[in-house]
């Protein structure tokens, strides 16, 4: 196998911190190499080093044998390396093809159509499905990815890197992208992945690299290692995988929801005739393809879209209707975490003691602020759960991903509440912090709290939840019993295949 | 490309704020370089001379105006060229001048501010040239009694620190208005258009229209006088816009009590006749239109106030000069356009005034409605109580 | 290729650093409006110390008159300031200071006119009152449109400050007009002025005070809390079951009290009568000052002063040293510089020299080489 790139003891600083530290990584064509690792741990700057967007503090790249200096993503197409983001690069308004060809000069004696041409045999080799007149705000995520893959291909890139290709793919669109990334493989072109889930490295990488604290910790061939193994090297000591789902006595009826519809600003339906009820001392699981109505679902139930039709019932009491101040004080907590992460649960630019007060702060007879319980609260959080800050003094922006989300959530199970929704909680969190927010969620359960959980990842919803709703555009497609229930059932009911039974 | 409109951007950006800090701040009442506008230095020598007087080097005057003294015609260069005489007469420095112009009279915040800089600026002689700076200066004078405060044209006064001043211009408007009647009576016509910036409740305004009217009777008994009214001192757009109705209605001469000089030039373009106010307003474009213009020589007042003061004479009584005292006069007839004799018939009137035989309004006044005055009007009359029009004068 | 100059946001600053921003920016603007004054062909420093004088070295009569008007400049401006910052905290475009201000005054005048016989104290407080409901109002109605009908307040405060000044003019020439031949209201009378302390009409004790009571509302009420956390972000507002709406019309009736209680101050302290020029501009200088302090009452307190210096210095440089409009030109200059610190503060630039470039692609060269 030829080599396609060295990275030899690759530095880069951003101040004071060492985002790559020495690292070295080689990479032959017709494999796949899977680089793991967990948020913060310097994949991505090492691969923005390779496509041109950062320049290394130190080291050296040799591309085919031959040292190159990579200024930028420009110099780095010519040199047949090319990165698909996890945030897409394409023009919304532009057919695929346009977007295919956007800023490439035409080879000279090419027609259009034969450039056309060349762009549908690119796709027949690798059978991607698309349709090349296809505007990008009609794309599905998964096709918009498929853009993009041709997008490098057709600009001849035969070193490709896939930067977290399938946070937002359902797992029959994953098996799609597997499916093309072998056959790149089988042609001989050098793949990378991107990724921290642990199914995906050993399912389709022939080589792996973990990197820790910026550090590349181990290189190792896939088959020769699993998944305990992996973790260990990636979170730098033994972890206990098994997300727990402890038995609970429930307590029925909690809340229900009967026929709820609610329309989004379309005048369409973001919810249809939601109808499901929820018992205290369990986890009810939904999944579905992003936005199928998840974000309404917990906004109805928290006060702040209106319902059209339907009831939502707290213990037998409907509270369509009431404000969300109202709906608080009943002990319906929300924690929504939406992609920006921030969005709505925080506020980005105060500290930790004014972001718990956030719900809390009416309490008290006088007009002021009730801070001390506040700050008591932040800092006994901090300590809890392992927040790492520079104190309950810093703005919440300046903490990282999981520890954002575990200030939210914290904040959200401080105020004990009946009923917790909470949406994408791990989002894009490390193992280590995923399984304190898991047995946190399972800490409320055992406490009879009725848990309404949002996620993504199919295989922590089968093992986290009792049992699952599945929506698709809006509409309940099934409730299924978590522990009887596959990946390739909730696929099926996600994509709009109704259940069988 | 790129860079460019990164660049231009940048600059748009420097640009907008620089305009924006300079939007937040454009105070206008301030202090002006004399020496751009001190032309007249040369002119009008007086017979005073500075030899007699030594000026303190720590003597200090200022002067409040309400427009700008960039602009060469009108009220506040009629009184900002009698300043500069004073100073060039007796010798004042420089240094030892404060002029604040721009200072709109309706506006109490900035009034104080210039006044109160002036007074900071150690001025000893402080002149406020609107009406309106009437009830600030009054403020003034009782909170500073060691600065003497001149104002002018209103009624307010003290007897330590605050005096008005003002002159007996309705004498030369009574002159302008015989120039006026010679000429509406030598083409056949018997309506006279009046400008004003005020109505009939300002006394000054509607005894200058009585005297003009009444100079125009003295030759033609049967003439009219239309008066269309502002309301304002200075309102470049409303004074020409006035001055085209009373052309539309008629009238054959423009006269005009107000700031600029706009209805004189609403009169050439009407091919009509007119009468200009405070400076003399024959103009290149005005030369086949302008007859005469009452004026006002205000360096006769400044001259000898500021002497006083610095000889220390000066005492707080009101000041009403007049023809006689060479503060109300008349600018140089244009004979390309007025009647013939019009000169020979103003000087007889002038010379009737000068010796006390002709009284502008003297008793068996007819006012408009129709009741006759059984007395001659006293000074304080004239100055505070005229709040009619005579026969003949109307409202447009 | 990459863009020659690159702008991008910045994390923030540590407060350190901002104070040497903005230490930095002095300087500049020092040089700045020196080489400006130089080609003016004056001593910058003998024009410095003018500005300096202006604003600090009184009269021979009184060695305090220039500080006392620096202080009455600084009063309307500071309160302005410090009303149209609780609107910006909520991200709420009062650009209408002005106006707030001129119906405050315009509602106090009301019991100036006609109550003037009260006793001094019972009538300033009635006076007060008033300008607090009509600034409020006057702030209430953009407020109202914003949230009804989601009207851009930016325009629509905008276009209030005409119309109330446009409203004093009518009540000068109408109904509270005073003065005969002439559209004013004349002064008021004797009682109704506010007394002096210091020198200085007692508004400034006044604004000082609203210092602290703004700052405590800012960070330790409940309500300032609410102001905060809807200025961030409705939806969480919303999320944490804030009345959002509420929120915005109180808010936006307390920045309004709080501009009209300055065009009460200024009226019943200063001018002694209602005008047009009444503001002094303050209204849209506050703009500048409550975001150069970014939002901090005392920063707000600091920055006001150093307008109020700036503004009264220059105003009284002497004839024989520069004209007003040149040193209307300083003024602009020496802000520029304080914006430009601003701006710097949340954004950084960077130069890519081509030079750098060349120096790649000759070691590429090299390696080809080699």
């Amino acid at each position: 196998m030829k080599t396609a790139i060295e990275l030899q003891n690759i530095t880069k600083r951003f101040g004071t911190v060492v985002a790559n530290d020495n690292v070295n990584l080689n990479i032959n064509f017709g494999e796949i190499v899977a680089l793991l690792g967990e948020n913060g741990s310097g994949k991505t700057t090492l691969m923005n080093i390779l496509s041109g967007i950062y320049q290394p503090d130190g080291g050296a790249i040799f591309i085919r044998g031959e040292q190159a200096h990579i200024a930028s993503p420009r110099d780095a197409q010519r040199l047949g390396i090319g990165m698909v983001h996890q945030h897409f690069k394409l023009v919304d308004v532009f057919t695929a093809y346009e977007n295919i060809i956007l800023g490439m000069p035409r080879v000279k004696g090419e027609s259009p159509a034969e450039c056309r041409a060349r762009i549908e045999n690119l796709r027949e080799e690798y059978r991607l499905t698309l349709s090349l007149d296809k505007r990008v705000h009609d794309m599905s995520v998964s096709e918009k990815q498929t853009v993009e893959i041709i997008k490098l291909l057709y600009r001849g890139a035969d070193v490709l890197v896939l930067d977290e290709p399938t946070a937002v793919l359902t797992p029959q669109e994953v098996g799609h992208l597997f499916a093309m990334l072998s056959r790149m493989k089988k042609s001989g072109r050098a793949v990378v992945i991107i990724t921290h889930k642990l199914y995906e490295v050993l399912s389709i990488s022939d080589r792996v690299a973990v990197l820790r604290r910026g550090q590349c910790v181990a290189e190792a061939v896939t088959a020769q290692t699993d998944s305990r193994e992996l973790t260990n090297l990636m979170v730098g000591r033994p972890v206990e995988l098994k997300i727990e789902r402890p038995d609970t006595r429930k307590a029925p009826n909690v809340l229900a929801l009967t026929g709820v519809s609610v329309k989004n600003s379309d005048g369409g339906n973001a919810l249809k005739d939601v109808s499901f009820s929820l018992c205290g001392g369990e986890i009810l699981g939904v999944a579905g393809v992003a936005g199928s109505g998840q974000k309404e679902l917990c906004e109805v139930i928290a006060g702040l879209v209106p319902a059209e039709t339907g009831a939502i019932l707290y213990r037998g009491r409907n509270i369509i209707g009431n404000s969300p101040a109202e709906i608080i004080k009943k002990g319906i907590s929300m924690s929504f975490i939406p992609e920006d992460r921030l969005g709505m649960g925080l506020v980005a630019s105060m500290d930790l003691t004014h972001n718990m007060l956030l719900k809390s702060y009416r309490s008290g007879k006088l007009p002021l602020l009730a801070k001390a319980p506040a700050k008591a609260l932040a800092t006994e959080l901090v300590d809890r759960l392992k927040i790492s800050t520079p104190g309950v003094a810093a703005p919440v922006r300046q903490l990282s991903g999981g520890n954002v989300q575990k200030v939210l959530l914290g904040r959200e199970i401080s105020a004990q509440p009946q009923v917790l929704i909470t949406a994408y909680p791990v989002r894009g969190l490390d193992i280590h912090s995923s399984f304190t927010i898991y047995a946190l969620l399972n800490e409320q359960k055992k406490n009879g709290v009725a848990v309404l959980f949002v996620g993504e990842d199919l295989d922590v919803l089968l093992e986290l939840s009792d049992r699952i709703l599945v929506l698709c555009q809006g509409e309940v497609m099934g409730i299924v019993s978590a522990k009887d229930a596959t990946k390739e059932q909730l696929g099926l009911l996600m994509t709009g295949g109704k259940e069988g039974a | 490309m790129k860079k460019l409109t990164k660049i231009l951007s940048l600059l748009l950006i420097a640009a907008m704020l620089l305009a924006f800090a300079a939007c937040a701040n454009t105070d206008t009442n301030d202090t002006t370089d004399p020496t751009t506008t001190a032309d007249s230095s040369s002119t009008n020598p007086s017979e005073i001379s500075s030899e007699t007087l030594k000026v303190p080097d720590d003597f200090k005057v200022g002067i409040l105006h309400i427009s700008s003294v960039a602009i060469q015609s009108g009220y506040t260069w009629a009184h900002h060229k009698g300043f500069l005489e004073m100073v060039s007469t007796l010798g004042v420095k420089e240094s030892q001048i404060v002029v604040k112009d721009d200072v709109p009279d309706n506006d109490v915040t900035k009034t104080k501010q210039a006044l109160q800089e002036m007074v900071d600026a150690d001025c000893d002689l402080i002149f406020a040239t609107s009406y309106n700076y009437m009830n600030t200066v009054k403020e003034f004078a009782d909170e500073y009694p060691d600065v003497i405060f001149s104002h002018c044209s209103g009624y307010l006064s003290n007897d330590k620190n605050f005096n008005n001043y003002f002159g007996r211009i309705y004498e030369a408007r009574y002159l302008s208005g015989i120039a006026a009647g010679l000429k509406m009576k030598e083409d056949g016509k018997k309506i006279a258009g009046y400008v004003a910036a005020m109505n009939n409740q300002n006394a000054e305004v509607t005894g200058g229209i009585n005297a003009f009217a009444l100079g125009i009777q003295s030759v033609l008994p049967d003439a009219e006088v239309k008066v269309k009214v502002t309301g304002s001192w200075y309102a470049p757009e409303q004074e020409g816009a006035a001055a085209q109705a009373l052309i539309d209605a008629g009238a054959y001469v423009i006269a005009q009590h107000c700031d600029t000089e706009n209805p004189q030039l609403k009169a050439s373009d009407g091919k009509v006749f007119g009468v200009g106010y405070n400076t003399d307003m024959t103009t290149e474009a005005t030369k086949n239109s302008h007859i005469i213009a009452p004026i006002w020589n205000w360096g006769v007042y400044y001259t000898e106030a500021t002497k006083a003061v610095i000889n220390g004479t000066w005492k707080s009584v009101n000041y009403y000069g007049g023809t006689k005292e060479g503060l109300i006069g008349l600018s140089p007839l244009n004979t390309a356009v007025a009647a013939k004799d019009t000169q020979t018939a103003i000087d007889a009137a002038k010379a009737k005034i000068l010796d006390g035989s002709l009284i502008v309004f003297d008793k068996g006044l007819t006012k408009a409605d129709g009741s006759i005055i059984d007395h001659a009007l006293t000074d304080e009359e004239i100055t505070g109580k005229i709040d009619y029009y005579i026969k003949g004068v109307s409202l447009l | 290729m990459k863009d020659l100059v690159h702008i991008t946001k910045r994390p923030e600053r540590s407060a350190l650093s901002s104070l040497g921003l903005i230490a930095a920016a002095l300087g500049l603007a020092i040089v700045a409006g020196g080489v400006f004054i130089a080609l003016m062909r004056q001593n910058p420093l003998e024009v410095y110390a003018a500005i300096i004088k202006g604003a600090f070295v009184g009269s021979k009569r009184d060695p305090f008159s220039a500080i006392k008007s620096t202080v009455i400049l600084f009063v309307p401006l500071l309160i302005v300031s410090l009303g149209l910052s609780l609107a910006f905290k909520m991200r709420f475009w009062n650009i209408g200071g002005e106006g707030q201000m001129m119906f405050g005054a315009i509602f106090a005048t009301f019991f100036a006119l006609n109550y003037s016989h009260l006793p001094h104290i019972v009538l300033v407080l009635l006076m007060f009152a008033a300008s607090v409901v009509g600034g409020g109002l006057w702030g209430l109605i953009p407020a109202l449109f914003r949230v009804k009908w989601s009207v851009n307040e930016t325009l629509f405060t905008l276009m209030m400050n005409y119309v109330a000044l446009y409203t004093i003019e009518f009540l000068q020439a109408g109904p509270w007009k005073r003065t005969p031949g002439f559209a004013s209201i004349g002064s008021f009378d004797a009682n109704v002025q506010l007394a002096k302390v210091g020198g200085v009409h007692v508004g400034w004790i006044l604004a000082l005070v609203l210092v602290v009571i703004v700052t405590v509302y800012m960070s330790r009420a409940k309500q300032g809390y609410e102001i905060a956390v809807v200025g961030e972000s409705k939806a969480t507002a919303h999320y944490a079951g804030m009345n959002v709406k509420k929120i915005v019309l109180r808010t936006m009736f307390i920045s309004g009290a709080i501009c009209g209680i300055a065009g009460m101050v200024q009226i019943a302290g200063s001018d002694n009568t209602l005008s047009t020029g009444l503001t002094g501009n303050a209204g849209f200088s506050g703009i500048t000052v409550a975001w150069l302090a970014q939002l901090n009452p005392f920063a707000v307190a600091v920055i006001s002063a150093l307008f109020s210096i700036l503004e009264k210095g220059s105003k009284t440089i002497p004839v024989d040293v520069m004209s007003k409009e040149a040193a209307n030109v300083l003024q602009g200059i020496l802000l520029f510089f304080f914006l430009g610190a601003e701006f710097f503060r949340r954004y950084s630039i960077k130069i890519n020299l081509p030079q750098k470039q060349v120096r790649h692609i000759q070691k590429e060269e090299e390696h080809a080489d080699g």
